[in-house]
């Protein structure tokens, strides 16, 4: 029963950085329908951002989300004006390659700044635990759960309540009405891709308290976040949080019974579990 | 045909219920209705590419919700869409061509003569002139004729036209209809789903009323149209009972005219 | 007036004829008696297969495969865990490679196929990165550390099998384009209801397309763990092998027979280049130039041949996607 009750709670601080990551990926895939290879390179620049900060100036890593994600922000908001959105309605083919030659680009510029080596973040509080009962729970993961779940909040908030947010909404749901309703989709784009940038930047900031950092350490997350995706719904905060948490749970009780060296592999097959059996997600809404 | 109480349901709404009417070989059958009628969903469903949620549509004593979309056209099936769904980067020649290579006697065919077939449609649908143009490059009335060729190259015995003349001026109209009388001339069995009233009073041998899912008369043009159903269903039913005022006051003033001659 | 094969179909008939006679004179290569160059036209040749592999089921049916690697992958062991049971015959190697991938083919694209777009792509690329863990952790197939492949003497045996199946792939792509199957995959591609409604089951022929696909990738694969020497779950599977291929043929010309191998040339020599004049950054400027492909040339090169010059067509994607 401890056991069970700790790889929940595992599944469950894992599935909170996963949401923010989701989050990301899921407003670029749902507002402007492109899957976004780039987004785990996001990932590990923001990561490497708090590196930088961490070890150059000393700032807490906590302290360095806002300046990743704001950072991160700029980044994809000026890739998206300048580069992507020359071909945003294109098919899958050009907006998968477009994207993947960026994250190559990016990954490689990172290997080249910060080389190959495994580096870490490492705060004075990083090792330190509590428990409850039977469940151990470092407290950086505690505290990077709280964040993840305060960043969707706001996230859910602006969305919802903003005027921006509501541009957005109505790209989504009709480009053409939301044209004639003098909402500039060109300038919605670049904010939504800089969103997904900037939420991608918070979430490897996160990620690097629990994880030690390399060029790639990004790349894992694409298909993850494919499937929180689907799993949730696309384009919608709860849906976000709902398919990371869950995948969360699945994968840490996954990696406990068949083993850690299969994610990949359990995550196609609840891929293709859920696209087949429910093409919507457990919570989205039909999409055309 | 028989089309037999066909009923299709989407989620909570009913687009069709209880839908039945027979086909006669060599007939041509207009299915009119106002919007949101059901005509397209039914047209679906004979062709099936929708399987409908009750009853049945049989032809040649084969229920159509038997066999997999890919295998109507083998039993004899044709039908055009709505919205004209061309092989946009093919040109035309190419585009009937393939359904001259899979259709009902494809099996047989080679691709030249498979072409060569194609070319023969091309001239009688009239879209010979343009054979080797992208099908992204035609005009509106070409790529109707193009939808109709596409259909015609699977050697149908009954073909379905899902408001093929929509878009159309008055003399494309005047053109289609003398293709379709064409074409039924040659034994083909026409089902046509117009929006165009006179088009279908023109060519029809019979005519089926629909809406809101349900048939609501069915018969020759004239009969149809002078239906009090039908009109309440297209003008309303305040229409419908003015016509009908109207009527019996004409009557009672032939009635009074007749009595004032006949009086010595 | 019947045209066979016009351009939409098998691209320039002109540039096939010029890839076939490249081919001619690759057949030379061996001749020169270059270790170096010998292992680049082996590695052109090898991209130029898969890459006519991928463009079967990307470029003529319009599914995007982004797995299509696995294929690679999965010939590669073949062909060493055969080796290491003591068969070290290529054409055993590549018949038995030929064989799962068509047995992956059947059993994979039913479900896989019936997804469509961004979803079978990412689906795809899934199936490829699981395929990779799950041998990675086998240990019968090396686990991480891979596994040797004992190789032939004649060492430019190699070179001239990767030709031969680089050829017949090619030549395999220009019968298919002009075939019916070519019709019913391009038909899908363009129209897949329209295609149902003229007779054409949508399903079996994607199945087709892909196993066809996965053939071309295989085989290639299983010569590959030979010529190379040694096999592991990285390079089985390595990205590069996922989308060089990919790459190539948008270079060259998706959806055309000749593209592909065009496109295999002219990617090497581009990545030569930068490899070397730019050692330690050649990747970053990889990066760049698919971008740059994928935003001013997604037509491909043949089509430059195919009408008249002009700086438009270079934009010619943008103004049509750009938002």
């Amino acid at each position: 029963m401890g056991l069970f009750l700790q790889d929940l709670v595992n599944g469950i601080l894992a599935g909170g950085i996963l949401a923010v990551v989701a989050l990301g990926f899921s407003l670029v895939w749902g507002i402007m329908n492109i899957i976004n290879l780039a987004h785990g390179a996001f990932i590990m620049l923001g990561a490497y951002i708090t590196y930088q900060l961490f070890t150059s100036l000393h700032v807490d890593p906590f302290a360095s989300i806002p300046i990743s994600f704001a950072i991160m922000f700029a980044f994809g908001y000026v890739i998206q004006k300048y580069v992507i959105n020359n071909v945003a309605r294109a098919p899958v083919l050009t907006t998968f390659l477009l994207t993947f030659g960026l994250s190559l680009l990016l990954v490689n510029l990172a290997l080249m700044i910060w080389s190959g080596d495994a580096r870490a973040v490492t705060p004075t509080y990083a090792g330190s635990n509590f428990s409850v009962g039977p469940v151990t729970i470092p407290w950086a993961k505690l505290a990077t759960l709280a964040c993840a779940l305060a960043i969707t909040a706001l996230m859910q908030l602006w969305l919802a309540r903003s005027k921006l947010g509501r541009a957005i909404r109505a790209t989504s749901m009709d480009i053409g009405a939301a044209q004639l309703s003098g909402v500039r989709v060109a300038q919605v784009y670049s904010i939504v891709y800089a969103l997904g940038a900037g939420l991608g930047g918070a979430a490897g900031s996160l990620l690097s308290l629990s994880y030690s950092l390399n060029p790639s350490m990004g790349e894992p997350f694409i298909i993850k976040a494919f499937v929180c995706c689907v799993l949730g719904g696309l384009g919608s905060v709860e849906g976000a949080l709902v398919g990371g948490l869950v995948y969360g749970i699945v994968e840490s009780f996954g990696s406990q019974y068949i083993g850690t060296g299969y994610q990949d592999a359990v995550a196609l097959v609840v891929l293709l579990i859920v696209l087949i059996l429910r093409p919507t997600g457990i919570m989205g809404k039909a999409t055309a | 045909m028989r089309i037999q109480n066909v009923g299709m349901r989407f989620g909570g709404l009913w687009a069709l219920s209880d839908v039945s009417f027979d086909v006669e070989r060599g007939a041509i059958v207009g299915l009119i209705g106002p919007n949101g009628s059901g005509k397209t969903t039914l047209m679906n469903v004979i062709s099936g590419v929708l399987k409908p949620t009750s009853g049945s549509v049989v032809y040649r004593d084969r229920k159509i919700s038997d066999v997999p979309t890919y295998d109507v056209c083998k039993l004899g099936i044709a039908r055009t869409f709505q919205i004209v769904k061309p092989f946009a980067n093919l040109t035309v020649l190419e585009n009937v061509a393939v359904g001259s290579m899979y259709g009902r006697n494809g099996a047989k065919r080679s691709t030249s003569q498979a072409f060569d077939a194609s070319q023969g449609l091309l001239e009688r649908v009239g879209l010979a002139r343009v054979a080797g143009k992208p099908a992204s490059d035609l005009t509106i009335p070409d790529r109707k004729r193009l939808e109709v060729a596409k259909a015609l190259a699977l050697d149908p015995d009954v073909l379905l036209l899902d408001e093929v003349m929509a878009g159309l001026n008055l003399a494309e109209v005047d053109e289609a209809l003398q293709l379709l009388r064409k074409i039924n001339d040659e034994g083909v069995t026409l089902i046509v789903v117009e929006h165009l009233m006179k088009a279908i009073m023109l060519i029809s041998t019979t005519v089926v009323v629909l809406a809101e899912g349900k048939k609501i008369a069915q018969g020759t043009a004239a009969e149809v149209t002078s239906s009090q159903a039908v009109i309440e269903a297209y003008l309303g039913s305040r229409f419908a009972e003015r016509q009908a005022q109207l009527a019996e006051i004409k009557r009672q003033a032939e009635v009074a005219q007749q009595l004032e001659r006949g009086l010595p | 007036m019947t045209k066979l094969g016009l351009g939409g179909i098998t691209g320039s008939r002109q540039a096939f004829y010029v890839v076939l006679g490249l081919m001619a004179v690759l057949l030379f290569v061996p001749q020169m008696h270059n270790g170096y160059l010998e292992n680049l036209f082996r590695g052109i040749l090898m991209y130029g297969a898969m890459s006519l592999g991928w463009n079967l089921i990307g470029g003529y049916t319009g599914y995007v495969s982004f797995g299509n690697v696995v294929f690679f992958g999965l010939g590669a062991y073949t062909a060493a865990t055969l080796s290491t049971h003591g068969i070290r015959n290529v054409g055993v190697a590549i018949a038995l490679a030929v064989v799962i991938a068509v047995i992956f083919a059947t059993l994979f694209g039913p479900p896989i196929l019936r997804l469509k777009g961004h979803y079978f792509a990412i689906a795809t690329l899934g199936l490829a990165l699981a395929t990779q863990e799950i041998v990675s952790n086998l240990d019968y197939f090396g686990g991480g550390t891979g596994l040797t492949v004992r190789q032939d003497q004649f060492f430019s045996l190699y070179y001239y099998v990767m030709w031969g199946i680089c050829l017949v792939s090619l030549l395999a792509t220009y019968a298919i384009a002009r075939s019916k199957l070519g019709y019913a995959l391009v038909a899908i591609r363009e129209n897949e209801d329209a295609a149902a409604v003229l007779g054409i089951n949508a399903t079996r022929y994607k199945v087709l397309a892909w196993a066809i696909s996965g053939t071309m990738a295989g085989a290639a694969g299983a010569v590959f763990a030979f010529a190379n020497g040694f096999i592991d779950p990285e390079t089985a599977f390595s990205v590069d092998n996922n989308i060089f291929p990919i790459v190539m043929a948008l270079l060259g010309g998706v959806g055309t027979v000749a593209g592909p191998v065009a496109g295999a040339l002219i990617l090497t020599a581009i990545n030569e280049t930068l490899w070397s004049h730019f050692p330690k950054v050649h990747t970053i400027f990889f990066g760049a130039v698919i971008i740059l492909v994928v935003l001013f040339l997604p037509r491909g090169l043949l089509y430059l041949f195919r009408t008249r010059l002009s700086p438009r067509i270079f934009l010619e994607s943008l103004r049509a996607y750009r938002v």
